[in-house]
């Protein structure tokens, strides 16, 4: 019962009090560049997801299985990002060959999460918040891939309204999208000191 | 001969000061925005960030521009995130021992320079393909860029968020901060709006 | 043999940048590493000495005290035992709780019987500052003071001066306040119940 309630509130905690988009600011640049649509912004978050919750584990299983009983933590940063570009280059080469329509509708933006700040931040936060069971290392990566998407699905439904507004010339495109990311973040302060 | 070096100091200024305004990471190229929002709460954590980006930037450059005859295309961008995440654990290292207050500050968001775009989108843009003057010259030039917005943003919300800036009160005592600046609500507020200026202020100029 | 020769060939850069690399990072980490470490005890050992200014000297205790974390994870903590002329003049431990915006990390000192709160600091916290930052404040520490070693109650207004099991919370920053009074009083009651069944106190 124990572990169900610590998984719960943790799974709570990424997806709404520390969302990773709109209280840690990882993944700001796809958030700003892909939340133009909807569709688009659905398909960026489950790409997302999917590469949040694959590198977190890996990364959770290297770091208690080999770097830290060898003593090797100094190494982490240098691992880590290789295991996620390698881990993300790997699943790219196969949903190419196996599942073309499932590549098709997720694969371009695989390339570009391997950069994402999200994906490394998540696995250096899973290190912070010292996970120590895999089974919450993988509920806080998928907490923080669901985080990520509902942050950017609710942007680019905000975006697709402000497209009929008359938005000053100067703010349109970034400026906009961020001052309205500071709104969102303003109501999901909302949120702080519920657990 | 003195045309060849007068034209060669003056590509070097124009790399230098196209980091500060025209090719700002931040401003105009949209690089880097996590770090951007992240550690602007106040002066002094700022700063730091950017004197990490600054080293980070001309030792990859370095080793990149020593290593570009000898790369091979398509392991380069594995070639160049070993030499950043390298450099960045170095950095890291030596932010713990010798400031230790500001390195648990900054937390996790001085590993996080590795992904930053800035870093990899230099090598990528100039090391490879510049000798290493040059690059140590144009990541000198997008670093100080980088720092100096970096402390621009920060200085806003540290000043209007609480009233002090590098901990000396600046404000009169009876200022009431808006501790909201000093929030993740007041990174995106003040980035849009400095965004904004700046696109306005281009368009006048242009 | 070809296939080898053809994968050295292609990245044999790779791997002589790699040892470099490793051998560079390996030599920092070793000139570093003691400063580092040095570096994590010298704030714990200044705030302790703050709390408890009559111990000359703090010692980690050789066993850890279970206690389940406020998230609910069980936790070895360990305690530090000040120390005057050989007698025992109180004791240290480090408390971890959630605050508004991130983890907060508190030395707690409690007196050689466990009975009364020597007082707290803050080792790391993340509050907003000018609302959550005033539980750094003297006014809101000095409540703790004397406070008995036990559960504390959070209240929202009141006489700041009484020194009982009653802490008023900072207006403005209640979240932060109540984050630091629970974290207290659920690591006073698991550690003093923890010590009595090890007889490191008397009940």
């Amino acid at each position: 019962m124990d572990t169900v309630y610590i998984l719960i509130t943790g799974f709570l905690s990424v997806v709404l009090i520390n969302n990773l988009v709109l209280t840690k600011f990882l993944g700001i640049c796809p958030y700003l560049g892909v939340s133009g649509r909807i569709d688009m912004a659905f398909g960026m978050g489950l790409a997302v997801t999917f590469v949040m919750t694959l590198s977190g584990t890996l990364t959770w299983l290297i770091d208690h299985m080999v770097l830290m009983p060898l003593g090797l933590e100094v190494t982490r940063y240098v691992c880590f990002i290789l295991v996620i570009a390698s881990a993300v280059q790997l699943v790219e080469m196969y949903l190419r060959k196996f599942f073309p329509p499932l590549y098709d509708s997720f694969g371009i933006f695989l390339p570009l999460i391997t950069t994402n700040c999200a994906i490394l931040g998540l696995c250096l936060f899973l290190n912070l918040w010292g996970t120590d069971s895999l089974l919450e290392a993988v509920v806080l990566s998928v907490g923080g891939g669901i985080g990520f998407t509902m942050a950017i699905c609710i942007m680019a439904g905000i975006r697709e309204n402000l497209q009929m507004v008359d938005v000053p010339e100067c703010l349109k495109g970034a400026p906009i999208t961020l001052i309205t990311a500071g709104i969102l973040s303003l109501a999901f302060m909302g949120f702080a000191g519920i657990i | 001969m003195t045309t060849n070096a007068n034209e060669q100091t003056g590509n070097y200024t124009k790399t230098l000061l196209a980091g500060l305004w025209k090719e700002n990471p931040v401003f105009r190229l949209l690089l880097g925005m996590c770090p951007t929002l992240a550690v602007t709460a106040a002066v002094q954590p700022a700063l730091t960030m950017g004197l990490c980006v600054i080293f980070v930037l001309i030792c990859s450059n370095i080793m990149v521009s020593l290593m570009r005859n000898m790369l091979k295309p398509h392991l380069r961008i594995l070639m160049f995130t070993l030499t950043i995440s390298t450099f960045v654990t170095i950095a890291d290292l030596l932010l713990k021992a010798f400031v230790p207050a500001m390195s648990e500050k900054l937390g996790p968001y001085v590993p996080l320079i590795i992904v930053n775009c800035i870093i990899i989108c230099r090598a990528e843009a100039c090391a490879s393909k510049n000798p290493v003057l040059m690059s140590i010259i144009d990541a000198l030039g997008m670093g100080v860029g980088f720092t100096v917005t970096l402390c621009v943003l920060a200085g806003v919300r540290e000043l209007i968020g609480t009233g002090k800036i590098f901990n000396i009160q600046v404000m009169p005592g009876s200022y009431v901060p808006w501790a909201a600046l000093t929030m993740p609500v007041g990174a995106f507020l003040t980035l849009g709006f400095l965004l904004g200026l700046v696109n306005l202020i281009s368009k006048k100029h242009s | 043999m070809r296939s080898i020769k053809h994968f050295f060939e292609q990245s044999w850069l790779l791997i002589i940048a790699s040892f470099f690399f490793g051998l560079l990072i390996a030599v920092t980490n070793a000139a570093l590493a003691p400063r580092i470490a040095w570096n994590a005890t010298a704030k714990l050992n200044a705030l302790a000495a703050g709390l408890l200014p009559e111990a000359e000297k703090f010692a980690p205790l050789d066993q850890t005290i279970d206690i389940t974390a406020p998230g609910g994870k069980p936790q070895a903590l360990q305690l530090y035992q000040g120390k005057t002329g050989g007698q025992p003049a109180g004791w240290i431990f480090i408390a971890v709780g959630s605050g508004f915006a991130d983890k907060i990390e508190l030395v707690v000192a409690v007196d050689a019987k466990f009975e009364k709160l020597a007082g707290f600091d803050v080792l790391s916290s993340n509050e907003t500052p000018g609302f959550g930052d005033q539980i750094k404040y003297n006014y809101f520490r000095d409540q703790f003071k004397g406070a008995p070693a036990g559960a504390l109650t959070l209240i929202n207004a009141g006489e700041p001066a009484t020194i009982d099991e009653k802490i008023v919370s900072i207006s403005g920053a209640t979240v932060s306040s109540t984050a630091v009074v629970r974290t207290i009083s659920h690591y006073l009651t698991q550690v003093k119940e923890q010590m009595q069944q090890k007889g490191l106190i008397q009940p």
